[in-house]
């Protein structure tokens, strides 16, 4: 597990970099929210369609076609967001004892890897969206289009894209002299802080607490 | 060259990313990705590549996901895990150990609302260890508990995990929901029983709670129907029916969202919850995709059933196989994530044990069980950091000494799960014969 490096804790370091990669991140958060609402929306659509079914026997129509078509946004939006905060799973046994240019050298590589395959799944992604849209293609159930869900896979990827540019200059800069101070890229937690991390997720859960 | 030997140098390529610490979901795509295109061509390897993602997320099964995570995330804002205590404790304090097998059974509760055993073992660390050390109980004890208790989480429903291996091995996600639950409890009553006869041989351990009138314990049960109307609601659907595993998420996570406004959560809890259900859900989806584009390289390159055929040619015993395949992933759980780790391997290890008779929900309900041990066994073993983070008093070393007993009781179930399939397999038969 990971953190990004806060972008207040580098103040004045690498300051166009650090602006790109704030309003970069206000974008994301923006999709990522999105995809939260989808995720809260397809609860109350659940909870609709077992009460009309089993109450009133009124299902909503076309419930199973809505659903799947509605997945992309949160399969995909929020796919940079996770990126920015380091949240994709990831091996760090051999990065962990790694320090200065050996490190950041093969985060670039890493991050040199992932922008090279989404450039293909962006190009070939667009392609089914475009084939999708221009057939008119249609859900059998409901006929709902097909080519909005199509359509998130080329664009959450392109977002994607972007913010893997901004980690690939933020590994760049600091291969160039690891003695800066890390900006917009992640660095590998300890397990400590990875246990502390996982403590913060879980607060608002109980009031009391705390050693005593 | 052949297809074959494409294939087994993309899984070498695929091992050798993993390594440098490429992302789970980019090494497998990139492999798959590179392999197809060197045995397919660009143009029908790439543009193959290219429908991948679409086409296998946005499917009706894999809603169930974020309805499950969601569940998790509100469950820590609906101030369910001190009542599921205070319950547990009333109710079973007068055990000797009382507190800690009352800890280990709020767990079980829990589960049944949370998926993530790392968080389970956060939250009880709060919860349960200052009434434990309050009680005068040993700080070993308290400790291990709680890390140990944390591991419930992923067995019983909600369970992601289960749904990510019902998907990747193309099995039925309610009858391995339904799977999960026997053995869930069955874990939690090793844990109950160790302690008691811990306990009972040293009562220094921990003293037993008594004093607790009748109208006081029944006063206690209230506070635990959410939890019981959550269960309810997925082991019934499951069972007979009468909802998908989707539709009953959303009316658990409903459940545990309303209980959670009344709790007290306002917007900004809400809209943390909502985030970081997000975020691991386009998690496991890329993950989900990235491996499923690896597969389609390893079914052209024929690796999986070459596998299974020499593995099953090998003149050892099936179940030595099996022990072998079962200690490898606790050496690859000391340093992998559980979902990345079964997703990369399952696509070569399934067949194999499939090939040599093992029933694939019994495998999926001993490999989770697995990846949980790992959360308790060091040198990583998280769940012991997370109980030493929350509590900087209690040493580490102490943490994993506490350990020590559940680990070696967690292995014990895992013979037993070895030694009486039934366990796992009866509830599932029970509901759709086969």
């Amino acid at each position: 597990m990971e953190a990004q490096t806060p972008s207040a804790g580098a103040a004045g370091e690498a300051p166009r970099l650090s602006a790109f990669d704030r309003h970069l991140g206000r974008v994301e958060t923006g999709f990522n929210l999105f995809a939260a609402f989808a995720i809260f929306a397809l609860m109350l659509l659940g909870v609709w369609q077992v009460l009309g079914r089993t109450l009133f026997n009124a299902p909503v129509r076309g419930y199973i076609d809505f659903v799947e078509l509605s997945m992309a946004s949160f399969a995909f939006l929020g796919i940079a967001y996770c990126q920015r905060l380091g949240g994709h799973v990831r091996m760090e046994m051999l990065l962990k004892p790694m320090r200065g240019r050996l490190l950041w050298g093969t985060e670039m590589f890493g991050t040199l890897v992932a922008l090279a395959v989404v450039a293909v799944l962006i190009w070939y992604g667009w392609g089914h969206f475009l084939r999708a849209y221009q057939l008119g293609d249609s859900t059998i159930d409901a006929q709902l289009p097909v080519w909005p869900s199509k359509l998130a896979v080329p664009i959450a990827f392109a977002l994607l894209w972007l913010r893997l540019w901004v980690q690939l200059a933020g590994y760049l800069r600091l291969a160039i002299d690891p003695r800066r101070r890390p900006v917009a890229v992640t660095t590998v937690l300890s397990v400590q802080e990875q246990a502390a991390h996982e403590i913060e997720e879980t607060a608002g859960a109980v009031r009391r607490g705390g050693p005593g | 060259m052949d297809a074959f030997s494409i294939g087994i140098i993309g899984a070498c390529g695929l091992v050798v990313l993993v390594f440098l610490g490429v992302r789970v979901y980019i090494a497998a795509a990139a492999v798959g990705l590179a392999g197809l295109v060197a045995m397919i061509g660009w143009d029908s390897g790439a543009g193959m590549v290219g429908t991948i993602p679409h086409s296998k997320s946005v499917s009706y099964t894999l809603s169930v996901l974020p309805m499950f995570i969601l569940i998790g995330f509100l469950a820590f804002h609906a101030g369910l895990t001190e009542k599921l205590f205070d319950a547990a404790t009333k109710w079973l304090g007068w055990v000797p150990g009382g507190l800690a097998v009352a800890t280990v059974m709020a767990a079980t509760g829990f589960a049944a609302v949370s998926g993530a055993s790392t968080a389970t073992a956060a939250v009880f660390s709060r919860v349960a260890v200052p009434d434990m050390l309050k009680a005068g109980y040993d700080k070993r004890l308290a400790a291990g508990v709680v890390a140990a208790g944390g591991t419930l989480a992923t067995l019983i429903p909600p369970s992601a995990i289960l749904v990510i291996y019902a998907i990747i091995v193309e099995e039925s996600v309610g009858r391995l929901l339904i799977a999960g639950f026997l053995p869930g409890i069955v874990s939690a009553l090793v844990y109950g029983a160790l302690i008691v006869t811990m306990a009972k041989i040293n009562p220094s351990l921990g003293r037993p709670i008594r004093g607790f009138t009748w109208t006081q314990r029944w006063k206690s049960v209230p506070g635990t129907f959410p939890i019981i109307a959550v269960v309810v609601i997925i082991f019934s659907a499951m069972y007979f029916g009468w909802a998908t595993p989707t539709e009953a998420g959303a009316l658990g996570a409903f459940v545990v969202f309303v209980l959670a406004l009344v709790h007290g959560m306002r917007w900004n809890g809400l809209r943390e919850a909502l985030l970081e259900s997000a975020k691991l859900t386009v998690m496991i989806f890329s993950i989900i995709w990235g491996v499923l584009i690896f597969v389609r390289f390893l079914g052209f390159a024929g690796l999986p059933e070459a596998f299974a055929k020499w593995v099953v040619s090998l003149d050892v015993p099936p179940i030595m196989v099996m022990i072998c395949i079962l200690l490898f992933y606790v050496l690859l759980g000391m340093f992998m994530d559980a979902i990345g780790m079964l997703l990369l391997t399952l696509p070569v290890v399934y067949p194999a044990v499939i090939a040599l008779g093992y029933d694939p929900i019994w495998f999926g309900i001993v490999v989770v069980k697995m990846a949980e041990i790992c959360l308790i066994t060091p040198p990583i073993g998280l769940n012991c950091f997370v109980v030493n983070a929350v509590r900087p008093d209690i040493p580490l070393t102490t943490v994993f000494r506490g350990i020590m007993p559940f680990f070696l009781a967690d292995v014990a179930t895992v013979g037993l799960f070895l030694a009486f399939p039934e366990i796992i397999l009866w509830v599932p038969r029970l509901m759709m014969g086969g």
